[in-house]
């Protein structure tokens, strides 16, 4: 018996580098997720929280520009309506989620900062005549959101640059925070806020963001053909040479034609009665 | 007359034990402890982003990973399981070193204490934004905190959603 358990004992002690050696070979198939995860970081994908700290600088740059309008029921309602949108888009949640804010301008604008910070003008939520079209111009900017088309705007071999400086020399100069990173830092955001209150997205950006507004609307159960709506308003507003929104945007005809044909021919949803008149009570008052 | 049994030399019993307990190992040790690395963290029922949360956990959490799924870990935090995504655990340094154990058992690499304060020089961080905030103290921060403080508690949502007629 006991040579047996002796035997047992010696085929275990001579089996033991083989069993090693599949966790071993389980450890290299980890070892090379692990490295291959590395290897996409050196060129990765910037983070929800990088993204958070872009959006926060671009932010606070817009209302250095635009004044925050400071009116709390109106605040509080435009972020109710937002978060009803929000909630509904493919991106729901956020590195620190989703806030709405109105600014102190008579220009036609709204804008998307990447993480969730959307702010639309006086002078748009007074073009819209209804809580539908309001959500409609709210789930526009959300689309941006989702589809990071801020944080895309953010130039490709400036985001090289960045990664390639997060190297044990940055971290080195970390008591100082590594100046290089900061300027990088400040680069990206003049490149997202050019796109967003220069520039303006791209076409098929503007039109993909219509498209998935019209979505959210009918996920939420706001009338998806409220965007067509405010669009024809926008277009109707619209001063020859205008800025602004008018030079960041398509033509509101061409979007109008696109979303027209997207949006389905379907009646107001219900209660529409009962939010365009919360709407008036509070936008209108 | 017989040693004490204590006293006798190791029997193949033993040895088969100790190498059975030898190869044990990295399975019983699978569970490792991470540190939560971001602000704001909370802990999900499902690895998915639209379930409500059931838990907070602070900065500086230090959490049982069980599992990895995709971007997220589900994870034992004071005694509640639940499901963190990865943005909870900053990217790790390129010059990290690594875990044998996790290695072996597939678990995450738990980053060294000389990391975590490599980590902090890396990519846009609260610190790249204090700096930034310095250089341009005409960029409205405080209005950004403004805006940000402000919330709609679930249920007064619900009850806006309701009154609209809108989808829940």
């Amino acid at each position: 018996m006991s040579s047996h358990l002796r035997r047992l004992a010696l085929l275990l002690l001579a089996a033991l580098p083989g069993l090693w050696g599949c966790a071993a070979a389980t450890g290299l198939v980890s070892i090379a997720a692990v490295g291959g995860t590395k290897a996409v970081q050196a060129s990765r994908e910037i983070t929800d929280s990088e993204e958070y700290y872009v959006g926060r600088a671009v932010a606070a740059r817009i209302l250095s520009t635009y004044p925050l309008y400071q009116n709390p029921a109106l605040t509080e309602y435009v972020n109710e309506v937002g978060q009803t949108v929000a909630r509904k888009s493919p991106r729901p949640n956020t590195y620190k989620g989703y806030h709405f804010a109105v600014l102190d301008s008579e220009e036609i604008n709204a804008f998307a900062c990447p993480g969730g910070t959307i702010f639309i003008t006086r002078g748009l939520l007074a073009t819209c005549a209804s809580e539908d079209e309001l959500a409609a111009v709210l789930a526009h900017e959300v689309t941006h959101v989702v589809d990071k088309d801020g944080i895309n705007s953010i130039s490709k071999a400036r985001w090289t640059e960045v990664w390639t400086s997060m190297g044990t020399e940055a971290a080195r100069q970390y008591g100082g925070v590594a100046g290089n990173l900061v300027n990088l830092f400040e680069g990206s955001i003049d490149d997202v806020f050019k796109s967003l209150v220069v520039n303006g997205y791209s076409r098929s950006a503007e039109y993909a963001a219509d498209a998935g507004s019209v979505k959210i609307s009918m996920a939420a159960g706001y009338d998806p053909g409220a965007l067509a709506r405010v669009l024809a308003k926008i277009e109707a507003k619209q001063k020859p040479g205008a800025g602004g929104f008018y030079k960041t945007h398509p033509p509101a005809s061409e979007r109008l034609a696109k979303v027209k044909a997207e949006a389905p021919k379907e009646a107001p949803p219900a209660a529409e009665a009962t939010r365009t008149q919360r709407f008036q009570k509070i936008v209108k008052s | 007359m017989n040693r004490p049994i204590l006293f006798r030399r190791p029997g193949p019993w033993f040895l088969a034990l100790a190498l059975l307990a030898l190869l044990l190992l990295p399975g019983i040790a699978m569970a490792e402890t991470m540190k939560v690395g971001q602000p704001n963290q909370s802990l999900y029922p499902d690895p998915d982003f639209g379930s409500a949360p059931v838990a907070s956990v602070p900065v500086g959490a230090v959490v049982t990973v069980l599992q990895q799924s995709g971007d997220w870990y589900q994870v034992e935090y004071q005694g509640q399981r639940g499901w963190l995504n990865r943005q909870a655990f900053p990217a790790p340094a390129a010059s990290s070193g690594f875990n044998p154990l996790g290695l072996l058992t597939g678990a995450p690499v738990k980053e060294t204490s000389s990391d975590e304060v490599a980590l902090a020089g890396k990519g846009f961080t609260p610190e790249v934004e204090s700096s930034y905030q310095q250089k341009h103290p005409e960029a409205k921060y405080g209005e950004v905190d403004q805006v940000e403080a402000q919330q709609v508690a679930a249920a007064k949502l619900q009850a806006f959603i309701s009154e609209g007629g809108l989808k829940p």
